[in-house]
């Protein structure tokens, strides 16, 4: 447990207090005119499972989205081990970007519609340029952490039920061994079969390898028995739209 | 809001006719080279002032059903069995043998209406909430003077403040836009509610919310089927709960019952992967709709599997409820 | 539906065109038929029929359909049958090749709009709406105006004036894919842009613009046949469909009808072929309908 105040009004400088884990530091997020995220600080230590909540539409899922260095904030920066990321998308550096993975809802949006199962969990190796045989190793090793069999992995996404998608996106996202998995509602649409299997392999995985993870999630129960601490999220003082609003 | 649920059985026994009784549906997709079972020989009875839900893991053919039952299925799909609908008014119309032009015109909005599963995509996006309300009004046969005071009525039932009425759907919250749709599908009174995943997405107060309507729609006397995949929804507001399993229902029974006596070891092992219980999934895979195991479907992932098990169970009355299992838990033993 | 069954890999229908024919519709067969007896009978013209189409015989002009003529001849004397192949094979050809150079611009001007987006994304597509605000058919008069009448001439007038829709289509799908969890999960993956276009966004978009490509073929076709018609496109000598149709308007006062009407069945026939192919090709990649054929 970290000591890290999760206050929006905090003090900016928290980073100077806990070197290690991903941090968000005064992250403001504007979407038009509508501020989604004010001064929002977070931490998230090795290890621990920090559990977001908040209403819908109080920015939980931007706040994942900054962390996994998607989407750059109006103002605040993250930190990962004390030092500020430069850049966001294709410009943070690859040695940063395989430390942070990010796991969504919808498995079907998240998943290459043209990829096989096996394509899809290779393609973050084949994209850091990981040599032929060890991405194949590694595939396979991962497939299996999963619990996906190999007669799944050579089939599409239309052709796996949600459940089985899922495991395929979090094997992709555990493939560079992220030391932070940022998991935004990623149970939500599973069954409870699913969401067990699901959260017992990130358990397992966060056990083994010291991971910090952040778990966004809905369900009172979920946060109860994963999360570590939780942090809260203060509502939008608006009602949000039902859509993100398009840049 | 939980209410009591009511001590009577599932399937057909007493309570007079039920409003909507099917039997033997059985669904098929014809692919060009396999079949798809997605429901098999399923029977249910629903009566006025039930909630049921259909529970099951993603592509066990939950949602098939409800668009089995609206006459919604795309051409290569094969319905056989019997849905029988019994509005208090008027003849009962069998929904699998009736044409589309009577679903259509008499079915669909009017005997059955449907909460859509994402709201935001469901709406018009033209059209303000109070013109979509009354326009629904109007086709059922509301005057135009009424249909505006009878539009304010049932926004309110819902939640609705009368100015968010007059917003566009893209303009509303999530929340907002489920509760217009489910106004949209309350509007013109219909007997039978089918509600397919309506609260994926949503933040627990909203899905409370959408729950709590759906409830007091039934004790108002309508009947509202269900289909979901969170259990702890069908805890809250189902008087019966209906699990199915690659295509077939396995077990079926009053709420109470289901969640503390499960019979069939799916359940119970579904059961024990929520996270107020045990957290452990059940092991293995659900098997493809394309390619069924003969017999039992849960056999492979099943502890209690003999060689009776490859024979399909029947789904017979069991101790207040209907279970599909030769080997099912007792109630009180461990799993 | 998001619950139905997964379905077996293989089952899913094929986005080439060639898998149009499968699953028999009579009007696709039809189409298809017609299409392939037209560019066959265009490509072997000259070996099936021993007649020279540009032979002017003074003697036998204006000669209704007989076994000898099949549709006639003109006021030349020259075969109409063969003439409207020959007429046809330019056409098709000078459609073609437009479509495809309208293709390579649009695509182009269309992928760094949408990839690029911002300042750039803004000032292209403002060119591009100022484009089509002009009529475009002024537009190509224009161009052939501004070059010597020649093939090269009616091919940039085609191309200049049509590679407007394209530019948006690409830009729009891109624009839509770019917004795509699926394209964020690639960026947390570590994937660059550059794989992130070669790998995710140009896959999807290839097909559509497959599709436009051809569904902008009998466009262009018409497009030449009216530039030629105003005898501004190909030099009266070669033989196109709108060459014809304007020589044949002056038989028609002396009620030689098939001199004109004959090359103008050929044409429309063709392009509704081409129409209802490429009509069929863009429902398979309707998402909506491949869902449904998913099933």
């Amino acid at each position: 447990m970290t000591t890290t105040v999760d206050d929006p009004t905090g003090p900016p400088d928290s980073a100077a207090v806990t070197p290690t884990g991903l941090a968000a530091h005064q992250i403001t997020v504007h979407f038009g005119r509508q501020r989604v995220l004010d001064r929002v600080d977070l931490h998230i230590a090795p290890g621990e499972t920090v559990g977001l909540r908040g209403p819908s539409g109080s920015g939980k899922s931007t706040l994942a989205r900054v962390l996994a260095l998607l989407h750059a904030p109006d103002s605040g920066r993250v930190a990962l081990d004390g030092r500020p990321v430069g850049g966001v998308r294709y410009r943070v550096p690859a040695a940063v970007r395989t430390r942070v993975a990010i796991l969504f809802q919808s498995p079907r949006a998240a998943s290459d519609p043209r990829l096989s199962l096996a394509d899809l969990i290779a393609a973050p190796l084949r994209a850091t340029g990981t040599p032929t045989a060890e991405t194949t190793a590694r595939t396979a090793e991962l497939a299996d952490l999963v619990g996906l069999t190999s007669d799944l992995l050579t089939r599409r996404p239309h052709a796996v039920s949600d459940g089985q998608l899922q495991r395929a996106c979090l094997a992709r996202a555990l493939a560079h061994r992220p030391d932070h998995l940022l998991c935004d509602e990623a149970t939500a649409m599973l069954d409870a079969s699913t969401q067990a299997h699901v959260a017992a392999v990130v358990t397992d995985y966060q056990r083994r390898h010291s991971a910090g993870v952040l778990l966004i999630t809905h369900d009172p129960a979920l946060l109860a028995r994963w999360a570590t601490r939780v942090v809260d999220l203060p509502g939008a003082a608006v009602d949000p739209p039902a859509r993100p609003p398009t840049r | 809001m939980t209410t009591t649920a009511p001590t009577t059985v599932p399937a057909g026994t007493g309570r007079g006719p039920a409003l909507l009784a099917v039997d033997g549906l059985t669904v098929r997709f014809r692919l060009r080279d396999a079949v798809v079972h997605a429901v098999s020989d399923l029977s249910l009875d629903l009566h006025p002032g039930e909630l049921l839900a259909v529970v099951g893991e993603s592509g066990c053919g939950k949602s098939v059903l409800a668009h089995a039952l609206l006459g919604l299925l795309p051409r290569n799909a094969t319905v056989t069995g019997r849905a029988r609908l019994h509005p208090a008014a008027g003849e009962p119309v069998d929904l699998i043998a009736v044409g589309e032009r009577h679903l259509a015109r008499q079915v669909r909005g009017r005997a059955i209406g449907l909460v859509p599963q994402s709201p935001a995509t469901a709406l018009t996006p033209v059209r303000t909430g109070r013109r979509l309300l009354e326009e629904t009004l109007r086709a059922h046969g509301h005057p135009r003077r009424a249909a505006a005071d009878a539009a304010e009525r049932v926004a309110a039932d819902v939640g609705l403040h009368p100015v968010d009425l007059d917003r566009y759907p893209h303009e509303l919250s999530g929340g907002m836009a489920q509760r217009l749709a489910t106004a949209l599908a309350l509007a013109p009174d219909p007997p039978l509610l089918l509600a397919d995943e309506p609260t994926t997405g949503l933040d627990r107060p909203l899905v409370d919310h959408t729950l709590d309507l759906l409830r007091r729609r039934c004790d108002t006397g309508a009947a509202v089927l269900l289909i979901t995949h969170d259990l702890a929804a069908a805890r809250r507001v189902a008087d019966t709960v209906a699990v199915m399993y690659a295509s077939r229902i396995v077990e079926h029974r009053p709420t109470p019952d289901l969640f503390d006596h499960p019979g069939h070891p799916y359940t119970a092992g579904l059961l024990d992967a929520l996270p107020d219980r045990a957290f452990t999934p059940v092991p293995g895979h659900p098997p493809m709709l394309t390619d069924l195991p003969a017999g039992c479907a849960f056999t492979p992932r099943c502890p209690r599997t003999t060689d009776a098990c490859h024979t399909t169970p029947r789904l017979a009355a069991d101790g207040g409820g209907r279970l599909a299992c030769h080997h099912p838990l007792t109630p009180g033993a461990p799993a | 539906m998001t619950d139905l069954a997964p379905a077996p890999a293989r089952t899913r229908p094929s986005r080439r065109p060639s898998a149009l024919l499968r699953g028999g519709r009579p009007g696709v067969v039809l189409a298809a038929g017609v299409l392939a007896v037209a560019v066959v009978a265009c490509l072997l013209a000259p070996l099936l029929w021993p007649l020279d189409q540009s032979a002017v015989d003074l003697v036998r002009t204006r000669l209704a359909p007989s076994p000898e003529h099949l549709a006639g001849t003109d006021d030349l004397g020259r075969d109409v049958a063969l003439r409207s192949l020959y007429g046809l094979r330019v056409s098709l050809l000078v459609g073609a090749v437009a479509a495809l150079v309208a293709t390579v611009i649009g695509g182009l001007v269309g992928a760094v709009a949408g990839t690029v987006g911002g300042r750039v994304d803004r000032a292209l597509m403002r060119v591009v709406d100022t484009i089509a605000a002009l009529p475009h058919l002024l537009l190509g008069i224009f161009i052939v105006a501004m070059l010597r009448p020649s093939l090269g001439a009616v091919i940039a007038s085609i191309a200049l004036t049509h590679w407007l829709s394209t530019a948006r289509i690409v830009r729009s799908e891109l624009l839509s894919l770019r917004s795509r969890p699926f394209i964020d999960a690639a960026i947390s993956g570590g994937a660059s842009r550059a794989r992130v276009l070669t790998r995710h966004l140009l896959p999807h978009v290839l097909p559509r613009l497959a599709l436009a490509t051809t569904l902008m073929v009998p466009h262009a076709v018409w497009h030449e046949t009216a530039l030629s018609f105003l005898g501004l496109g190909l030099p009266p000598h070669l033989a196109s469909i709108g060459n014809m149709i304007n020589d044949g308007q002056r038989s028609l006062l002396t009620g030689a009808w098939w001199a004109s009407i004959v090359p103008g069945l050929a044409l429309v026939t063709v392009t509704l072929a081409l129409a209802a192919l490429t009509g069929r090709w863009r429902d398979r990649l309707d998402p909506r309908v491949r869902a449904e054929l998913q099933l």
